[in-house]
């Protein structure tokens, strides 16, 4: 029998409409959004994995307003005013600026450490995509249908157990998007992650990141 | 003539930034981007009461221009090398003497740990290294307890280095940013002090002295709540030449050199959505000997609170109110020539400041600033605070109200 031991540490992911961009020298496949704060406010220059941290922006548009509104929480003209107080006070460049989505993808694909921002449909072939996780007291997401995972006859009947570790991505409608395994027997994996797939969980205003935890013990 | 020149040449500036959009703003050189960045401000102040900042402001005054430029460049992703340099004229003082505003190399070991290195801007409350950018700030004049313009060398850049960094102590508890500093500072001698100090016959050649100290400030866990604390030591030496008809008919040399010199700053500043409100809290406290076995010292302390507010793209307004007292103890023979002076109700020994202001961004380079003054007390002592005998011979009138208009343009 599989243990029905589920942890789940629920973050959300804000910005539906843009999608933060990495060049591939970025280790990390999410970042959370203070972190991402701190690297276009130029508090810090590496992230917590070691890679080189290099904001890119872009000059004007809807995109680039939402980007700051929502991660920065400052509009275009406090934010050039932000800048300029780092400049004239000998603390700070302002970072590398576009005007439209391919010249930042283009930058972001041969600068190391290069972080930016494009609309959600724009290509991004040579960069990572970055999830963006925000950590929050209220961002948990109620799991309404759950599926429980088959366990494998062969491993079970040789007491072979174990948890297996998995990130979703959750639509803003409650659909499982996407499941990365990050960690566990490969054939468990595959048991749990077809399993997680047909999960369903309450709607949100936007899309969220969890991580997921199934326990698979053969004598409960 | 040479004043003029400069005026009219940033008039012209002013007229062809409102015209054209300034796109370029970096180069390569030797394959390395460099930005270049400027700001020019161009100011005019009206004053009933008292002539106020070394201008004779109650004819009406235009004398309170500034501008600066620099440029730098990242070298790698953790060294950055800059300059700017920065020049002014506010009524008598600053003459139109270019000076470096800061310069040398700043070197991210890691978040947190940095060096910055040269000619440094100190850090020192909300506004100590960002005083004289009026591009960055609602208000023409920044509360002048705090941040007096006529006095804006003293302390606002060092010689030497600063360590640097933040820490992140979760998202429980906020984040802390710190700054300690050492170095050398040399105050202009066409600052308020020495123009204070050539009333009496003192004319300095230098005024300097190695000054250190630090700042912490803690990101609240509470979204846009910012609190500080921040002290600095100095210790002046200036040099000059003393002559005084009445005593000493030809110059002679001039030495003074503080015991004791220290600022105390706290402050808070609260940011949400378009409202900022920020307060501060200031104590300098110096003490000089002036004569054999006796010495002059002199405690200022002031305080303001300020509101801003963004109404739409274009226009701001704010208020704040600042409170400066002064107080100066004689000890020795010195309390003979300088009477001790401890009474702050006394308008000699008090500014209290209120202030309206509006901002208005023409575009995304040129600003419109009115801003209205109403103070009570005119703060005359050994470290002026606005108001000079020079401009004011027939004495001090007890109340002084001021209109500043300012434009300006950054890029």
């Amino acid at each position: 029998m599989i243990a029905a031991a589920v942890l789940l540490t629920s973050l959300n992911v804000c910005g539906s409409d843009i999608k933060i961009i990495a060049n591939g020298s970025v280790k990390m496949d999410s970042i959370s959004a203070h972190e991402l704060r701190s690297v276009f406010l130029l508090q810090r220059r590496t992230l917590t994995d070691g890679s080189s941290a290099v904001p890119v922006l872009k000059t004007s548009g809807a995109d680039h307003e939402l980007f700051l509104k929502q991660y920065l929480d400052r509009s275009s003209d406090e934010m050039r005013i932000y800048y300029q107080g780092l400049v004239f006070t000998g603390k700070g460049s302002v970072p590398k600026q576009f005007n439209s989505d391919a010249e930042v993808v283009a930058y972001v694909a041969k600068t190391k450490g290069a972080i930016g921002y494009v609309s959600a449909d724009t290509p991004t072939a040579g960069v990572k995509i970055l999830v963006v996780a925000v950590a929050g007291s209220d961002s948990e997401r109620i799991l309404i249908t759950r599926v429980e995972p088959a366990y494998p006859e062969t491993l079970k009947q040789r007491d072979i157990g174990g948890i297996v570790r998995l990130r979703v991505t959750i639509s803003a409608k409650g659909n499982v998007e996407r499941v990365e395994l990050l960690g566990g027997n490969p054939i468990l994996a595959e048991a749990a992650e077809s399993a997680v797939k047909q999960w369903v969980y309450a709607s949100s205003h936007s899309q969220s990141v969890a991580e997921v935890s199934l326990r698979f013990e053969s004598h409960p | 003539m040479h004043r003029r020149s400069i005026q009219l040449t940033l008039a012209c500036l002013f007229v062809a930034i409102s015209q054209i959009s300034v796109l370029a703003q970096d180069f390569k050189l030797w394959n390395r981007t460099v930005q270049v960045h400027g700001f020019a401000s161009q100011g005019f102040v009206y004053s009933s009461g008292n002539n106020w900042l070394t201008m004779n402001s109650t004819s009406g005054s235009a004398g309170f221009t500034d501008f600066g430029i620099n440029m730098s460049s990242p070298l790698t992703d953790k060294l950055r090398v800059g300059a700017q340099l920065y020049d002014r004229n506010l009524g008598q003082l600053g003459q139109y003497h270019p000076s470096l505003d800061w310069g040398g190399v700043d070197y991210r070991f890691k978040n947190w740990l940095g060096i910055r290195a040269g000619k440094v801007k100190t850090t020192l409350g909300l506004y100590n290294d960002s005083q004289d950018l009026d591009c960055l700030h609602v208000f023409a004049l920044l509360p002048q307890g705090i941040y007096p313009v006529d006095l804006r060398d003293t302390g606002i850049a060092h010689t030497g280095a600063d360590l640097y960094g933040n820490i992140s102590l979760g998202r429980r508890f906020g984040e802390i940013s710190y700054t300690a500093f050492a170095g050398h500072h040399s105050d202009s001698i066409y600052s308020g002090f020495a123009y204070s100090s050539s009333q009496d016959g003192v004319m300095f050649r230098s005024i300097e002295g190695p000054q250190y100290g630090g700042d912490l400030r803690w990101n609240t866990p509470v979204k846009g709540l910012l609190i500080g604390a921040s002290r600095m030591n100095e210790k002046i030496t200036g040099k000059g030449s003393f002559m005084n008809p009445l005593f000493v008919p030809q110059p002679i040399p001039y030495r003074m050199s503080t015991e004791a010199y220290w600022r105390n700053q706290f402050y808070s500043q609260f940011k949400w959505r378009r409202l900022e409100l920020a307060a501060e809290y200031r104590r300098y406290f110096n003490r000089f000997p002036c004569l054999p076995g006796s010495d002059v010292s002199t405690d200022a302390r002031s305080w303001y609170v300020s509101g801003s507010y963004r109404i739409g793209k274009h226009l701001s307004v704010g208020s704040y109110y600042s409170h400066y007292t002064v107080t100066e103890v004689s000890g020795g023979i010195a309390a003979l020539f300088i009477p001790t002076q401890t009474d702050t109700s006394l308008p000699r020994n008090h500014v209290y400041d209120k202030v309206v202001a509006a901002r208005v961004d023409l575009n995304r380079y040129l600003y419109v600033k009115i801003e209205g003054h109403f103070m009570d007390g005119y703060g005359i002592g050994p470290f002026p605070n606005g108001f000079y005998p020079q401009q004011n011979p027939k004495g001090f009138a007890p109340n002084t109200n001021a209109l500043v208009v300012k434009t300006g343009f950054h890029f």
